[in-house]
């Protein structure tokens, strides 16, 4: 009797668990290959030329003028959505179809940008923004 | 039993899955491997440019130089619709070249790479 019992429980268990889940979505949307700054400690600013980081990274996607010498601009994106709807739990016990969603995204546009003198060597080469590894959590509070 | 294993993990994956799909998108031409090697530095024209790759998508002024861009992206998408979850990943890469050309007309540089080669289709959206 027990042991039928504790079935019933576990078979409630992994339908109420199915039901939780149920209607997640984890979307990921890149654009190139984000870089890190591991990935670009082998620019020595007054020592790396142009042709270098092209070598390494591959050719920038925009290239412009400053007054010093060109900039070269590597830009990048890597957005994480994450949804959960936790109306999916009512639904068999409802006539209508309820919904109570989650979701988060997390746009993590970043660029690179690299300045050279007028001879084509790095002068100097920063991220525009800092994004850490970004989560893929539902919870938007 | 290996043999067995697969089956149920096929099995298993058919049962689950209730869909997937492959998108792709494409903005622009493919830059021609071919026509970017046969532009040479300090002898290329900006004619002999534009007859081998055609008009440029944007043209800046570096320096008191034309620079010649021409571009293309690439885009891939995959889903994997489960019973209990969906999986989403959408990679966009693009290839970039660049054409320097000096007051004289004449190709002072060339920067070009390809880095739509590696673009895959993929379903899982956790790791790189």
């Amino acid at each position: 009797m027990a042991r039928h019992h504790s079935s019933r429980c576990f078979i409630f268990l992994v339908v109420m668990i199915s039901m939780i889940v149920q209607g997640c979505n984890f979307i990921r949307i890149t654009l190139n290959t984000p870089l890190t700054p591991e990935d670009v400690t082998f620019i020595i600013p007054g020592q790396t030329t142009l042709a270098d980081v092209v070598a390494r990274l591959g050719s920038p996607d925009s290239l412009t003028e400053s007054t010093t010498g060109i900039v070269t601009t590597y830009r990048f994106l890597d957005m994480k959505y994450s949804r959960v709807n936790f109306g999916w739990l009512a639904r068999p016990w409802t006539p209508v179809d309820p919904d109570l969603i989650f979701s988060r995204t997390g746009f993590g546009t970043d660029a690179l940008q690299v300045l050279y003198d007028s001879n084509g060597i790095v002068t100097q080469h920063s991220f525009l923004r800092h994004v850490t590894d970004l989560p893929f959590h539902a919870y938007p509070f | 039993m290996r043999f067995v294993r697969s089956l149920l993990l096929v099995a298993a994956f058919a049962i689950l899955a209730t869909g997937c799909a492959f998108s792709r998108g494409t903005l622009g031409d493919d830059i021609k491997t071919d026509a970017v090697g046969s532009i040479k530095k300090g002898t290329t024209t900006k004619t002999e440019v534009i007859t081998l790759l055609g008009a440029p998508d944007r043209i800046l002024q570096v320096n008191g130089r034309d620079l010649f861009q021409y571009y293309r992206y690439d885009a891939k998408a995959g889903s994997l619709l489960l019973i209990l979850i969906n999986f989403s990943r959408l990679s966009i890469k693009s290839d970039d070249l660049f054409v320097m050309i000096d007051q004289h007309g004449i190709v002072e540089d060339v920067i070009s790479s390809r880095r739509t080669e590696n673009l895959e289709f993929r379903f899982w959206p956790f790791g790189d």
